[in-house]
């Protein structure tokens, strides 16, 4: 169409809006000869598939567009990019694209934000239309605000960034980018336009290559079945390619895997994932307890390490004899060579392994004697030191070359052996130990400075930790409402007498939720089961009903009778079913006040309890699309009721959620009541037919202004009335014994549910909501 | 009316892993209601027949359903030409003529359902049939056996409180790998290094419960993988086909479990 024809789209225009979007920008464009042209030709094809609403809102995103300077060529790239996107049978995606160029536009200028319009359709071939393409408008436009000059250069190279083909590789990749540069915009640029090698490596996907994640479940589900133990597995990022392949790392209970293997595929790297896991699971089940260090040399620890895989490795194959064919493939040493240490060991290990290994060496015979000999004490672990200690001073006294820096275990699948080490005061606690090279070990090879930044832990990409925060006005929070509260002795509601704060959250760790998750592995699984029954839309039996499928047996016979006996039958004989639908919006509010710090007999805090509960439940909840909010309150005084939102009813809940979930902390009292309105008043906004609060409190109310901890317990039960007034369940899970008479007091018996054992509660809090849920 | 039909001829086989019999015994002596509680497959019924069998009376059983109502147990009036006639359901038949009832699984029943046995189950020892205008007293052979699994209970579906503190337990597992590798050789036929075999496998299958699978393979689930070798078909194939396939549908976890399996073949 060109520009002499009447515009025939003006007839879309709602007439009734005076000055609605649609209309300004038409005008907007009437002033712009050279445009004119392809706006309507945009306008003209997106009126094909948009009705007036979602054009008016497109017009909308256009004018933002202009209100920020973006300049023609942006302006033509957003219709280019609307008119032959993927996304042109949906307006969503288009109107995302808009706002994010906008921003963009405003950060790092309209160069940039064209670059990134124009790479848009390329993007959207890799992540198609969906999230994954919302996510990478994030990650363009936290670049715009933290590289501006960097835009153009991702958005230039998109097809070849985008390479591995997912979004968290390419948000990982630009993480990346600004941590290897740390401010330096050079480093930066040489980065983003893959002029740095670690930026090509990081883009370039070994083609069917299995990574960690990939494998992980089947792994971990494998390892489990052979030992009985689910272990706890972790990756490491893959190194770089110049240096031989690291090998797997035990840390206290961890496993520590490579993400991949480098030039393993498929079927073949899937074998290799799962020997490694398989031994160094066999380290931790059939091993005892670490080795003292003590005055052992490099050569001697590796000899240690390489006759305790072989006991090890003995020991599980009398248990499951088809292990053997797992390990063989991996054992290719070769009884010719160079005689150096590396080899000798390889040889050694082979020796061990192999039986029908045939090798004449007198160093790798005589290891072989030696273990045959110690045979009936296999269950022994001090062999490994006695003949790894003899070994070595052989070994030492042959003169070969033994390098402890270069050093890596063969064959590929066993671990580097540090995990079974105790390196006394110098090494951090277990545990821990993965997150700290360990200097004091002299086999260990350092990761190259440059790996920093692929080295990274995932939750450094999500929360920045030791950035600040928006500093609230008053350090006590901001106010969000006043509620009134029951006075008791005078038998009046006081108005306006408590002041809730939103208190914003710390984010913690979001990994001590997922390693808390993971452990409770078997309750997870029973919740999923739960789950599953009340997913599918439940149906249920409907007896003596007009119609149906199925005549009610009980029904017809007593209209039978009724019918013989001379009297009306009932005419409703039959049966029918129905499935209920869920519609339920349910808060959790959280206690996270001081008495929440004590410690139970196992170490953790109640805190710790009431996460692992409220985070077993939330992922439950999440999965069901069940809408909910979770809420920690505690108290300082009626003016300072403060109010955490680890997640609010319109978030979704992610990682974000679970760190804010991590940073709670223990502290203050409990003004129950005040929380349990400010609940309502949240959860009443919601549209659901059912909306639930559960409360999680240790104990009963109190705080530091009111010494009659009864006036707290009939201020709170009145609050719970009127959250049942408004037709809002309310429902008290007490931990603990002391609380129970005020908590049944506040939501009634029916509606309390008491955890004797504070462990219990994390099963306990998904049973009840279930069974809740059912209701 | 006569209850042979229900009498069981011949001794079923059963193995005893703990002092279960005795126990059920001095139950039956003393006419208590007995609960049996155990993974599925580890050989509750199989215990039920062999106890009738060895106090010599009829047993009639009865598999609880969702759809179960009390009727189904007590019994209802039913349409002849003649009228309207009284049948007496399974439960009452057992109540009238004296019998083991045994009804299994028994929290898939409606919890309405099941409050039908509680006046049999305490010193009253009575069936009231309200439809029928008529109180059954127990006959002096009469016994309530259930069973359940606590493996797939969940909060959702448990024993009513009333209903669990009635009856005597006997727990059963997952007999210890020697004795399960002799039942496997008593009852499918196989030799002892393949029972041990099995054994292995099943105990592989089992440490993947909670982790994937909602229960290991039952002992009834090697007896079959045995007596798949014994029709003739190679190991491998009858582990996949008798115990991999049936007890996941999840791929990772079929794979974990058919690499586990190999794990445990020579």
């Amino acid at each position: 169409m060109n520009a002499t024809e009447p515009p025939l789209t003006l007839h879309l225009v709602p007439p009734d809006q005076e000055d609605s979007a649609t209309r300004r920008l038409h005008r907007l464009m009437r002033a712009r000869e050279t445009l004119r042209p392809m706006f309507l030709a945009a306008w003209d094809a997106l009126s094909h598939h948009f009705d007036a609403s979602e054009l008016e809102a497109w017009a909308c995103a256009v004018l933002t567009l202009a209100h920020v300077n973006a300049g023609p060529a942006c302006l033509i790239a957003y219709w280019e990019a609307s008119r032959y996107g993927d996304g042109r049978r949906e307006i969503a995606p288009l109107l995302v694209a808009g706002q994010a160029a906008a921003d963009i536009c405003r950060h790092a200028g309209a160069q940039s934000a064209t670059a990134a319009l124009q790479a848009l359709p390329g993007a959207g071939r890799v992540l198609g239309n969906g999230p994954a393409l919302a996510r990478w408008w994030r990650v363009m436009d936290a670049l715009a605000r933290q590289a501006p000059e960097s835009v153009t250069s991702v958005a230039a190279n998109i097809g070849e960034i985008l390479t591995p083909g997912t979004i968290d590789a390419f948000e990982n990749f630009v993480a990346a980018g600004l941590k290897f540069a740390s401010g330096n915009k050079a480093r930066r640029l040489a980065f983003f336009t893959l002029q740095d090698e670690l930026a090509r490596r990081m883009i370039a996907r070994d083609l069917g290559s299995v990574t960690f994640p990939e494998t992980e479940l089947e792994l971990k589900a494998f390892v489990t079945a052979l030992w009985g133990r689910s272990p706890l597995l972790r990756s490491f990022p893959a190194d770089n390619s110049q240096t031989p392949q690291r090998r797997t790392s035990i840390a206290g209970p961890l496993i520590r895997l490579p993400e991949t293997y480098r030039g393993v595929r498929g079927k073949a790297a899937r074998a290799l994932f799962r020997a490694a896991a398989t031994h160094a699971q066999a380290h931790l089940v059939l091993g005892q307890g670490l080795f003292p260090v003590g005055t052992l040399k490099p050569l001697q620890i590796a000899l240690v390490n390489l006759i305790e895989d072989a006991r090890i490795e003995t020991l599980a194959m009398q248990q499951l004899p088809g292990l053997r064919r797992l390990w063989a493939p991996y054992h290719v040493a070769t009884p010719s060579g160079v005689v150096a240490a590396p080899t000798l060991l390889a040889r050694l290990a082979r020796a061990l392994f192999d039986p029908t290994y045939a090798d004449n060496d007198s160093f790798v015979a005589k290891g072989r004697e030696m273990f045959a000999a110690s045979a009936p004490r296999i269950d022994d672990p001090a062999i490994s030191r006695e003949i790894g200690m003899l070994l070595g001073n052989d070994l030492g006294q042959m003169r070969v070359q033994f390098n402890a820096k270069t050093y890596v275990v063969e064959p590929v699948y066993r671990d580097d052996g540090l995990g079974l080490w105790d390196f006394g005061e110098d090494a951090p606690p277990s545990g821990e130990v993965m997150e700290l090279p360990v200097d004091a070990v002299r086999v260990e090879r350092q990761e190259a400075p440059n790996d920093d930044g692929t080295s990274r832990e995932p939750d450094e990409q999500g929360q920045p930790r030791g950035r600040g925060r928006p500093v609230a006005p008053d350090d006590r929070g901001v106010v969000i409402a006043k509620y009134p509260e029951w006075d008791r002795e005078h038998r009046i509601e006081r108005a306006e007498w408590t002041v809730v704060r939103e208190v914003p959250a710390r984010a913690g760790d979001p990994r001590r939720i997922e390693d808390a998750l993971d452990q409770a592995d078997v309750l997870r699984n029973r919740i999923g089961r739960l789950m599953r029954g009340v997913r599918i839309g439940r149906t249920i039996r409907l007896n003596r009903q007009h119609d149906g499928h199925d005549l009610d047996l009980d029904a017809v016979l007593d209209a039978g009778i009724a019918l013989r006996t001379g009297r009306e039958p009932d005419p409703r004989v039959f049966r029918s079913s129905t499935s209920m639908h869920r519609d339920l919006a349910a808060l959790l509010l959280i206690d996270i006040s001081e008495s929440t710090r004590d410690r139970l007999a196992s170490g953790a805090t109640i805190l710790d309890v009431e996460r692992l509960a409220v985070s077993v439940l939330a992922e439950a909840m999440d999965r069901l699309g069940d809408p909910f909010s979770l809420l920690a309150f505690a108290s300082n005084g009626r003016e300072d009721v403060k109010m955490t939102t680890v997640k609010s009813f319109d978030e979704a809940y992610d990682r974000t959620c679970r760190a804010r979930l991590a940073g709670l902390k223990s502290g203050l009292s409990t003004r129950l009541g005040t929380a349990l309105r400010h609940a309502g008043h949240v959860i009443g906004r919601e549209t659901s037919a059912r909306k639930l609060v559960i409360v999680l409190t240790d104990g009963e109310p109190s705080d530091i202004d009111v010494s009659d901890p009864l006036d707290l317990v009939e201020d709170a039960r009145r609050a719970a009335v009127g959250l049942h007034a408004a037709g809002i369940d309310a429902y008290g899970v007490v931990l603990g014994h002391p609380g129970i008479q005020a908590t049944s007091r506040i939501f009634g018996r029916g509606n309390t549910m008491m955890v004797h054992r504070i462990e219990d509660l994390p099963g306990r809090l998904s049973e009840l909501y279930f069974r809740l849920a059912r209701r | 009316m006569n209850l042979d039909v229900f009498r069981i001829a011949a001794e079923p086989y059963y193995q005893p892993l703990g002092n279960e019999i005795a126990t059920f015994q001095a139950a039956y002596a003393e006419r208590l209601p007995v609960m049996l509680k155990g993974p599925t497959g580890c050989g509750k019924t199989r215990f039920v027949e062999h106890m009738a069998w060895r106090l010599g009376k009829p047993l009639i059983t009865v598999a609880a359903h969702e759809d179960m109502t009390a009727a189904d147990l007590a019994g209802r009036y039913l349409l002849e030409p003649s009228g309207t006639v009284w049948h007496d359901g399974p439960l009452t038949l057992a109540v009238r003529h004296g019998g083991i009832c045994y009804l299994d699984e028994i929290v898939e029943a409606r919890q309405d359902t099941t409050v039908v046995i509680h006046p049999l189950t305490d010193a009253r020892r009575i069936l009231p049939l309200e439809k029928h205008n008529e109180i059954v007293p127990a006959h002096p052979d009469f016994q309530l056996t259930i069973s359940y699994n606590p493996g797939y209970q969940s909060a959702v579906k448990d024993l009513k409180e009333s209903t669990k503190q009635r009856f005597v337990a006997i727990d059963f597992g997952y007999p210890p790998p020697s004795t399960e590798a002799s039942i496997i050789v008593r009852e499918s036929g196989t030799d002892d290094a393949l029972a041990s075999i099995l054994v292995a496998i099943g105990e592989r299958s089992r440490n993947l419960q909670g982790h994937g699978l909602d229960e290991g393979a039952s002992t009834r689930m090697l007896i079959h993988a045995g007596r798949m070798v014994r029709a003739g078909l190679p190991l491998e194939m009858a582990v996949q086909s008798s115990i991999v396939l049936p007890i996941t549908d999840n791929p990772d976890i079929r794979a974990a479990l058919s690499d586990a399996i190999q794990a445990c073949l020579p």
